[in-house]
């Protein structure tokens, strides 16, 4: 008989607990919410006018001479480097299939259609192998080249195409494929003047 | 206050996070391949280990205990999302660098076990200085990992290179496998060191 008693006891006490459960929690919840909404309200403006300074920089970093850099109305992304009014410069988004994932890349392409520069945003390549790719040596590969010379060869007296990095053919293609994207967009854009 | 020191020492080399508890080895693999991101997962997770065990402290009476771990995961994910946006804001590079790892400190063991192990026990300021003690203990093991990874795997240290030319980085080390192996030594020779430790108290006694 005590046992049945006792049962019952504990069942009221546990509904009484569901609602104490349910309290507890919305207000760790309100709290949390409370405390992340401020900091966001705070942060956030401060993240945003960061990310730009980023970007900016980036863009300075492969174009040294231009002054501003302004997007181009029409073309996502593109934004075209100028020196003193002029157009001296794009800078085109282009991605590729590399060894380990999509590889996003920011390329600067002069108006003749020879790479000046190029910056990779993101990439999941071996470390060590594969992400030597956004190391100065590799990009000295690219620099100056054409669409047509643009092109991945094993050979190293080769230096009139980009000799491939040791061990990650695969990278050295996707990087080259996506630099050489970019460059003929751009010569289609510009009309291949 | 001697007391408060045990609190924190205890979590340097007895209770060390990663080398005695072998909890969170997740990041200590992932995120070693420099000394600046070890360094920095290791202080980030520092605070939040140290403001988890604080605020759980705080709410230990409060918190009914059928609830505590749903509160507890509560706490750190604020916390965690907190670092996330002050990151965000003022070192996006690092915040770049560390990704999806840092988000990832939601769910690291060693800060739950703190909590309920410590913190939920105890008061503010032991638990203060237990959360301490248990950071700076994981910062130390993920900084000596990324100090040899480093200089094994890429002949630098914190960017600046050590080895010269003539050194041709052993790739493994920068990989997942180098670090397995190196973390795999370190708990062995911290257990060899423990040993002759015994040993010795054990010879004292005999005499």
């Amino acid at each position: 008989m005590s046992e049945i008693h006792d049962t019952h006891a504990a069942h009221v006490e546990k509904e009484y607990s569901i609602l104490q459960i349910a309290m507890n929690l919305t207000i760790a919840c309100l709290v949390s919410g409370i405390i992340l909404a401020t900091t966001y309200f705070i942060t956030h403006p401060i993240a945003v006018e960061k990310a730009k300074m980023l970007e900016e920089q980036a863009m300075k970093d492969l174009v040294a001479e231009a002054d501003t850099f302004n997007a181009v109305e029409g073309q996502e992304g593109w934004f075209a480097a100028e020196k003193g009014g002029s157009i001296i410069a794009y800078i085109v988004p282009s991605e590729s299939k590399g060894y380990g994932g999509t590889i996003k890349i920011m390329v600067a392409v002069s108006m003749d259609g020879k790479v000046i520069d190029y910056n990779i945003l993101s990439m999941n390549e071996t470390p060590g192998l594969g992400d030597s790719a956004a190391k100065e040596f590799f990009r000295d590969r690219i620099k100056g080249k054409t669409s047509d010379d643009l092109i991945v060869v094993k050979d190293p007296s080769n230096k009139e195409n980009v000799q491939a990095l040791t061990g990650a053919t695969i990278t050295s293609r996707a990087v080259t494929d996506g630099v050489r994207a970019a460059v003929d967009e751009v010569t289609e854009f510009t009309g291949g003047k | 206050m001697r007391n408060l020191w045990n609190i924190y020492k205890k979590g340097l080399i007895d209770e060390n996070p990663i080398f005695v508890l072998a909890l969170s080895l997740c990041p200590a693999l992932a995120v070693t391949t420099s000394v600046v991101n070890a360094f920095t997962m290791g202080l980030s997770v520092m605070f939040v280990i140290t403001a988890n065990n604080v605020s759980v402290s705080l709410i230990r009476n409060l918190v009914n205990p059928k609830v505590r771990v749903p509160v507890y995961i509560t706490s750190i994910a604020t916390i965690v999302t907190f670092v996330e946006l002050v990151l965000e804001a003022f070192a996006p590079l690092l915040y770049k660098e560390l990704g999806i790892y840092l988000a990832l400190v939601v769910v690291f063991a060693i800060i739950l076990a703190r909590a309920e192990v410590f913190a939920s026990k105890n008061k503010v300021i032991p638990s203060f200085f237990d959360g301490l003690g248990m950071g700076s203990g994981f910062t130390l093991a993920m900084v000596i990992i990324g100090v040899i990874r480093e200089l094994l795997g890429s002949g630098t240290i914190l960017g600046h290179t050590i080895l010269g030319a003539w050194y041709n980085p052993a790739l493994i080390m920068i990989l997942p496998p180098g670090a397995f192996l190196l973390i795999g030594y370190m708990i062995g020779g911290l257990k060899v060191y423990e040993a002759k430790k015994a040993k010795k108290l054990r010879e004292v006694d005999a005499q």
